[in-house]
């Protein structure tokens, strides 16, 4: 930890240079919840911190055209407070709520939740339901690719090192339901257990006409459930219906995942969770 | 009607509160030593091996690398622990824990001192281990000690349980369990020394009892007292593992034979890995009570998990024992608890001693009689609570200062409130809230032994006076409280004395910071000091202001002759004039002050006697909503009553009782410390403020005679009560008791779900 050298560039074509000179020894970091903590109990060893947490390319939240874009380096207490993603991006607004603690949000970025790759994470389900797509820099360019194609596993970032994650594209929408909620040991500062957001409209009728749904922190990469949303979309939202979606929920969870001791209460508890949530819908 | 006072009762600044502002006491990871050597320990490899050998010669030849001691190198008693000594410093033959030190590098620099602990090279024999006290106590369990692995048991009888029960209209029989608890203290262990101009080792250290540490470390290194001087260090809370020796024995090691500055501190993971924890308790619990609801008989078989050391394990077994029938008196008893040894970290003193852990069995004991026979949960406590002129479970008859009636019924309005506002009534299709009440007693100081404790007081030939007290302030505020103390009983400002705190050259024994025993004890032993000093001066006074010493009474630094009607300077001498007169007559102005509790040891067979001088109570009440749907408990408010006797500092005493609830829900709902998982706090959850509810801190006062101005304890108390009732409130809301603490989200959970509730219910509207 103390061999390890700190780099802060003034531009993101520094950052990427410093980054093309030093691939393979230097890891990103930005507001360095996560990368401290492993740098020290030496699970990580670098040779370079490259912060790239005030770079301006990777800052601001905004909508351009049809997209929401929200930069790397955007603090989850800038989620927090952000009028535009309470508009167009609430789920993702709400994770933002009890997202660690609030000296923790005042500096870790949603660019690090995600390419922590931790299946924690408290913005993957948010971002999943919007159809995020990361934007990465690198001196060849500029490329997007789904944000559930960043992580290869639990903790394993799929990028190759040369690039930087600058942005975030998210579908923005406006809906007249949307949360995200999850469990932990405690009210606070706790790893989720399990977490889960999605987005609903209903028509005149109360017939659900829109459902995105994703669950965090059960499986090893956070994803949309098309299951779920096509079982639900269509439908007239009552208690019994959202308790038998939450089943099917819970009994897909715990195929992908294994029946290992701690499924017995995920098991139930995704379920749970699930009603909870949706169940402002009924 | 209760007496007045100048400062006892009143929440004045706390000594030194300023100094602490600025940050201007030294805690023991921050002292500034020239060129301090850095201790790191190695930790054992196994559970449960015989050490073969130990290669220091790759780790000595790093650069920076001082030396590695072993226990070869201890010139004194390799034997450590407060009750019994069964816990070598450095392992000799073998380990009996990964908690266990097998060497201790001395290193220039950390990173010198971290290569040194990979470098070295322990060849074990790995023996077969033993982690369950159950198994352990089998005769064909491996060995922990050569004297076997029960360490200790204890027995109360008195009358005949079992043919008490027969005559019962409701018999509930029931196992507990609770899990082994990390202290959690803010600042992990931390100590540094230096080789005094005369020779002395002075130690700094982080710890509740300054004296014990520095009769172990002369134990330890073959010294005489006054070659070892222990400082302690502005500490940052200890909650009991900081009775134990920590870095001290280390520290002192290392100064005899390198007679360099060294530093020891443990990070966050080595005071998880390597300091006490408390004990996770079984027990089984037979009580029965008659059809109007009095308990007439217990039965009860308690287990101890000490770990691989005593430490404080003979303490809490022994308290388990006593304090399992609850604040109620019982006339059939029949208890036995046992301390047992497995290969796990040792357990040793946490808030408590035993007693959270059977306050959560006898509080739902007692609930589950409530409901077994149609009673109202407050009204069978009321009917069953300790009055003066009890009889306890050890036979001991209660005198004075039996406040739990007195407690339960400063709870009443809330709880009836909580009642009326129809709390247990469904409005929520997923969330049912819930009331619990949790009562308890504590025996202040220690278990049928004696505890004592003494204070210097000394008053110099200008009239300044000094306090002396061995006594370890680790946050809880025992300096404010002694100087209290001392200041109503010489009629001055606490702010006018001087405090000289946990200074083993010049002060004396106050015994441990634990136990709740502080205000109760030493600070009879300050009064008794100040008593004398004042009994000094008041005789000077006579001779001066011509009038008997029973006329006489101090005022703001003076004696004055009371119930004057006009206020004459004749009628008043100040301390200086009283002073100087009195040195010069060579009269002592130095007063040694002496207090040990009357106990009474129980019996070995029958546990019959007077365990404790006097016992604090108190109850709480829980209100609070469970989520049906994922076991998520949420705290809506905590009344905390508690009898302290007396109130010396009422900010204090509040504060311990917030800080008392704290600490039990995390007891009550999440913390669980499991060997080897849990490795720092990214793994062990205790509250934060966002748990914790609104606390109404009730102080209730029935005075004890023989306190100082009638003041009890609440270190403890505070934190007892809290877990029952939240256990108690889970257990009303959902139908369906939980008997494992934590009362964790998978517990409470598969209580929802077996209780019926799980899933979307029909609610009630009103």
């Amino acid at each position: 930890m103390m061999n390890t050298g700190y780099v802060r560039p003034r531009t993101l074509e520094d950052a990427l240079a410093f980054l093309a000179e030093n691939s393979g020894k230097t890891r990103i970091v930005a507001g360095g919840t996560d990368v401290m903590v492993d740098l020290r109990a030496g699970t990580l060893k670098t040779d370079y911190l490259l912060d790239v947490s005030r770079l301006q390319a990777l800052r601001g939240i905004e909508i351009i055209g049809n997209d929401l874009s929200v930069g790397a380096a955007a603090t989850l207490s800038e989620i927090y407070n952000s009028a535009i993603l309470e508009a167009h991006a609430p789920a993702l607004q709400k994770s933002a709520v009890n997202f660690a603690s609030k000296q923790i949000r005042n500096v870790a970025t949603i660019g690090g939740n995600v390419a922590h790759c931790s299946p924690c994470g408290d913005t993957l389900p948010a971002l999943a339901i919007h159809e995020a797509r990361a934007v990465l820099s690198s001196p060849a360019g500029e490329r997007q690719v789904p944000i559930e194609a960043i992580a290869s596993g639990p903790y394993m970032c799929a990028l190759p090192q040369n690039e930087i994650i600058t942005r975030f594209i998210l579908k923005p929408a406006t809906v007249a339901f949307a949360d995200f909620q999850k469990i932990g040991r405690r009210k606070e500062l706790a790893v989720a257990r399990m977490s889960m957001a999605y987005m609903a409209d209903k028509d005149a009728e109360g017939r659900i006409c829109f459902f995105r749904f994703a669950l965090g922190a059960c499986t090893p990469t956070p994803q949309r459930n098309h299951r779920i949303e096509a079982m639900l979309t269509g439908q007239i939202p009552d208690a019994a219906r959202i308790w038998e979606a939450g089943r099917v929920l819970a009994e897909d969870t715990i195929a992908v995942t294994g029946r290992r001791a701690s499924a017995v209460y995920k098991e139930s508890a995704i379920q749970g969770l699930f009603m909870r949530m949706v169940y402002p819908l009924v | 009607m209760k007496p007045e006072y100048n400062v006892i009762g009143k929440s004045l600044p706390r000594t030194g509160s300023v100094d602490r502002l600025r940050g201007a006491p030294v805690f023991a990871a921050d002292i500034q030593l020239e060129n301090p050597l850095i201790l790191k320990a190695l930790r054992s490899a196994h559970d449960h091996a015989e050490v073969v050998a130990i290669d220091v010669s790759k780790a000595l030849a790093i650069e920076g690398v001082v030396r590695i001691f072993t226990a070869a190198d201890i010139p004194g008693k390799n034997l450590l622990g407060i009750i019994n000594k069964d816990q070598p410093l450095l392992a000799t033959d073998k380990v009996r824990s990964r908690s266990d030190a097998v060497a201790l590098v001395a290193a220039e620099t950390e990173s010198a001192a971290h290569e040194a602990l990979a470098a070295i090279s322990v060849t074990y024999n790995p023996l077969p281990s033993v982690t369950d006290p159950f198994e352990a106590l089998k005769t064909d369990a491996p060995k922990i000690h050569p004297k076997g692995n029960l360490l200790f048991s204890r027995k109360i009888r008195q009358g005949d349980a079992e043919a008490a029960f027969a005559g019962c209209a409701s018999v509930i029989e029931k196992t507990y369990r609770t899990s082994m608890i990390e202290h959690n203290y803010l600042e992990p262990d931390a100590g540094a020394g230096f080789v005094d101009t005369d020779g002395t080792l002075v130690i700094y250290a982080s710890t509740q009892n300054p004296h014990y540490d520095h009769k172990e470390v002369v134990t330890l290194l073959g010294l005489g007292d006054n070659q070892v001087r222990i400082i302690q260090a502005a500490t940052g809370g200890g909650f009991g593992s900081k009775l134990d020796l920590n870095v001290q024995g280390f520290i002192g090691l290392a100064l005899f034979h390198l007679k360099r500055p060294v530093r020891h501190v443990y990070t966050r993971e080595e005071a998880y890995l390597a300091t006490a924890k408390r004990h996770p308790l079984t027990l089984t619990v037979k009580t029965g009570a008659d059809a109007d609801g009095r308990l007439k008989a217990i039965k009860a078989h308690i287990v101890c998990d000490t770990g691989a050391y005593g430490s404080y394990g003979i303490a809490v077994a022994s308290r388990s024992a006593v304090h399992v029938t609850g604040p109620y008196e019982i006339e059939h008893v029949d208890i036995e608890s046992y301390c047992v040894y497995t290969n796990k970290p040792f357990c040793g003193a946490m808030r408590g001693f035993g007693a959270p852990q059977v306050a959560f069995a006898h509080e739902s004991q007692i609930d589950l009689h409530a409901r077994d026979l149609g009673m109202d949960p407050l009204d069978i406590r009321l009917k069953n609570c300790l009055r003066v002129g009890s009889k306890t479970g050890t036979g001991q008859v209660l005198t004075a200062s039996v406040g739990i009636g007195e407690c339960l019924e400063a709870v009443k309005p809330y709880y009836r409130e909580a009642l009326e506002s129809g709390v247990s009534a469904p409005t929520h299709p997923f969330r049912r809230r819930g009331i619990g009440l949790g009562a308890m007693w504590y025996g202040i100081g220690n278990t049928g032994v004696q505890n004592p404790s003494t204070a210097g007081i000394e008053m110099d030939p200008e009239g300044h006076i000094t306090l002396f007290t061995g006594c370890a302030d680790i946050g809880q505020g025992s300096t404010t409280v002694l100087a209290q103390i001392a200041a109503e009983t010489l009629g001055v400002q606490p702010a006018e004395i001087r405090m000289v705190v946990g200074d083993t050259k010049y002060t004396t024994n106050a015994g441990a910071t634990s136990a709740s025993r502080q205000t109760y004890i030493s600070g009879n032993a300050v009064k008794d000091a100040c008593q004398k000093l004042g009994d000094v001066l008041m005789t000077e006074a006579i001779n001066r202001l011509h009038s008997p010493k029973d006329s006489l009474v101090f005022q703001d630094g003076h004696v004055v002759i009371k119930a004057g009607p006009e206020n004459r300077p004749e009628d008043r001498i100040d301390f200086p004039c009283l002073a100087k007169r009195i040195h010069a007559k060579g009269v002592p102005l130095f007063w040694q002050g002496y207090f040990d509790p009357e106990t009474i040891p129980l019996d070995p067979e029958t546990g019959a006697g007077s365990p404790y001088a006097t016992y604090a109570f108190a109850c709480h009440l829980a209100l609070l909503e469970v989520d049906t749907l994922t076991g998520q408990v949420t705290l809506e408010k905590l009344v905390a009553a508690h009898d302290v006797g007396q109130a010396i500092h009422p900010e204090n005493v509040i504060g311990q009782i917030c800080g008392g609830a704290a600490m039990g829900i995390g007891f009550a709902l999440m913390e669980e410390f499991e060997p080897q998982k849990t490795v720092s706090m990214k793994d062990y959850h205790i509250p934060t403020c966002a748990d914790v509810p609104t606390v109404i801190p009730i102080i209730v006062e029935s005075a004890e005679p023989s306190g100082p101005y009638g003041a009890k304890g609440v270190g403890e108390p505070a934190l007892i009560p809290t877990a029952p009732a939240i256990i108690n409130a889970i257990a009303r809301a959902l139908g369906e008791r939980i008997y494992h603490l934590p009362a964790n989200l998978e517990r409470v959970l598969a209580a929802s779900i077996s209780s019926g509730h799980f899933g979307p219910q029909e609610v009630t509207h009103g």
